[in-house]
């Protein structure tokens, strides 16, 4: 394998590459948000510096069901987002997230730094109920419910397309081979071409566990805001830096 | 949280970093290296260069890890090609597949461990040590050994090479999907305490799988096996070629 074939390699193993390369394009991407009110004190820790949380305390916890995605297959993820500023413009900053499959999981974290790791989250309708669950190592982490489309999204379907087109973040960390941070950036990215197929809200609630390596219980409930249920087509592409605490630090 | 101490995180997420800072010790950790004869045009293709192949002889390990620091208990499967860099007889580790997210994403981004997830497990099952690969639900790899045939008759101290330079080739994207790391990278296992070591017979079978292509270094001929009980540790690594600065 010659320099030219390793720098045009999208990823490792050389031998056949976790994840090509982007854009990704999601089919029918059902996504199920429980909004909820938690410690304002806490929150403040869980967000790093210059991103600012929301004054309200927000937090959205996530299930999305992923079918089908170019590169990445047929796969489920659960998570919590911050809304947060920065430099004073509305951001979400993904705060963790759990998924069943490697390819968007080596991808995730080594493109944009999205926070991923290893369970098994589900979304299903069971009778009447919209069901989130997500298991950890063994062990259930999470259960959300909401109605099943119990009432039409306000705005309908064009209110939430321009919603998703919202600035999202991660913090991007990967180390050097000697153990010392080689990137640690704050990442930014939008979603384009984007296609809401059907959006609807109801009431929702939430059980998060304590649980040391998925730890989406240590920002508390304190109370439920409410639930949204969208599926969309949509296209993730790559993104942009917005802050560099390497380069920051060197001054 | 404070610059600073983003800066001080080993790894993402924030709130629950996936791995602690290195080096990571390793206890009872159990191989059964199948060595068998292969395509040399094949695996001379799979080495990046300028690593130079060796010989006609390549290798598929399982590795039992019951107690890995910052990691856990889980298993693995290797594809390794021996190889020279600058003269010095190193083993190119190819492909991966582990079980358990901390080693996978430490692996792929500290060292470059080329892992992904499949489902390895080395047992004993009455008279074999087997080995079995799952990647996607399909079984791709099976190997097996006779269990410790030469128990007290031999010294296979020299054979095992655990101290051997291992080399990677690390690849990791910028956010705009150009690369930001293309390194080889090379690891030394340090305080390397061997508790027994068994050769033996052996066979193995790799099926296609375009996701998981063991298979595409073919096996013409098992040579042998190589069952080692050892405690070891993991260090971090070393720099051997920058791709970005030639």
């Amino acid at each position: 394998m010659t320099p030219e074939q390793i720098l045009n390699l999208p990823s490792m193993p050389a031998a056949s590459p976790s994840y090509p390369m982007g854009p990704y394009r999601f089919v029918d991407r059902e996504y199920m948000i429980i909004t909820y009110e938690t410690d304002h004190d806490l929150l403040r820790q869980a967000v790093p510096e210059p991103l600012v949380p929301n004054v309200d305390g927000h937090v959205l916890y996530e299930w999305i069901r992923m079918p089908d995605s170019s590169g990445f297959g047929d796969y489920t993820e659960s998570g919590l987002v911050i809304p947060c500023t920065f430099n004073g413009e509305p951001i979400n900053f993904t705060a963790q997230m759990y998924l069943d499959d490697e390819p968007p999981i080596s991808a995730g974290r080594e493109i944009w730094g999205f926070p991923k790791k290893y369970a098994l989250p589900k979304i299903e309708v069971a009778s009447d109920t919209l069901t989130g669950t997500l298991q950890y190592a063994g062990q259930l982490v999470a259960m959300g419910t909401m109605g099943f489309k119990y009432q039409v999204a306000p705005g309908g379907v064009q209110a939430t397309a321009q919603g998703m087109t919202k600035t999202q973040c991660n913090l991007k960390i990967i180390p050097d081979v000697d153990g010392s941070p080689k990137i640690c950036q704050l990442v930014a990215y939008n979603l384009t071409d984007i296609t809401v197929k059907g959006s609807w809200i109801s009431p929702a609630r939430l059980q998060l566990i304590p649980h040391v390596n998925a730890p989406v219980a240590d920002l508390p409930i304190k109370r439920i805001i409410g639930g949204k249920h969208f599926i969309a087509d949509l296209t993730l592409p790559h993104g942009r830096v917005l802050f560099d605490y390497v380069k920051d630090q060197a001054g | 949280m404070k610059k600073a101490d983003v800066l001080a995180l080993p790894s993402m997420p924030l709130q629950s970093p996936t791995f602690p800072r290195g080096p990571y010790r390793f206890s009872n950790r159990q191989y059964m290296i199948l060595s068998y004869k292969s395509d040399v045009k094949a695996m001379r293709e799979a080495l990046p260069e300028p690593l130079e192949l060796v010989g006609d002889t390549v290798s598929v390990q399982w590795l039992d890890l019951p107690d890995g620091e910052g990691f856990g208990a889980y298993s693995a499967v290797a594809q390794i090609i021996p190889c020279t860099f600058r003269g010095e007889e190193c083993n190119f580790v190819s492909q991966m597949y582990v079980d358990n997210t901390p080693p996978l994403a430490g692996g792929r981004e500290i060292w470059g461990y080329p892992m992904k997830n499949g489902k390895a497990s080395l047992h004993v099952n009455g008279d074999t040590l087997i080995g079995t690969l799952e990647y996607a639900k399909q079984q791709v790899a099976t190997g097996s050994m006779v269990y410790k045939h030469d128990t007290f008759t031999r010294d296979h101290s020299v054979d095992l090479h655990l101290d051997r330079t291992q080399i990677t080739l690390k690849l990791i994207p910028d956010i705009n999907g150009k690369p930001a790391i293309a390194q080889l990278v090379g690891i030394n296992f340090t305080d390397i305490a061997v508790k027994g070591a068994w050769a033996g017979r052996a066979r193995l079978e790799l099926t296609p799988a375009v996701n998981c292509p063991l298979s595409d270094l073919p096996v013409y001929e098992t040579v042998g096996g190589l069952q080692i009980v050892t405690d070891m540790t993991l260090p971090y690594g070393r720099v051997l070629h920058d791709y970005l600065a030639h």
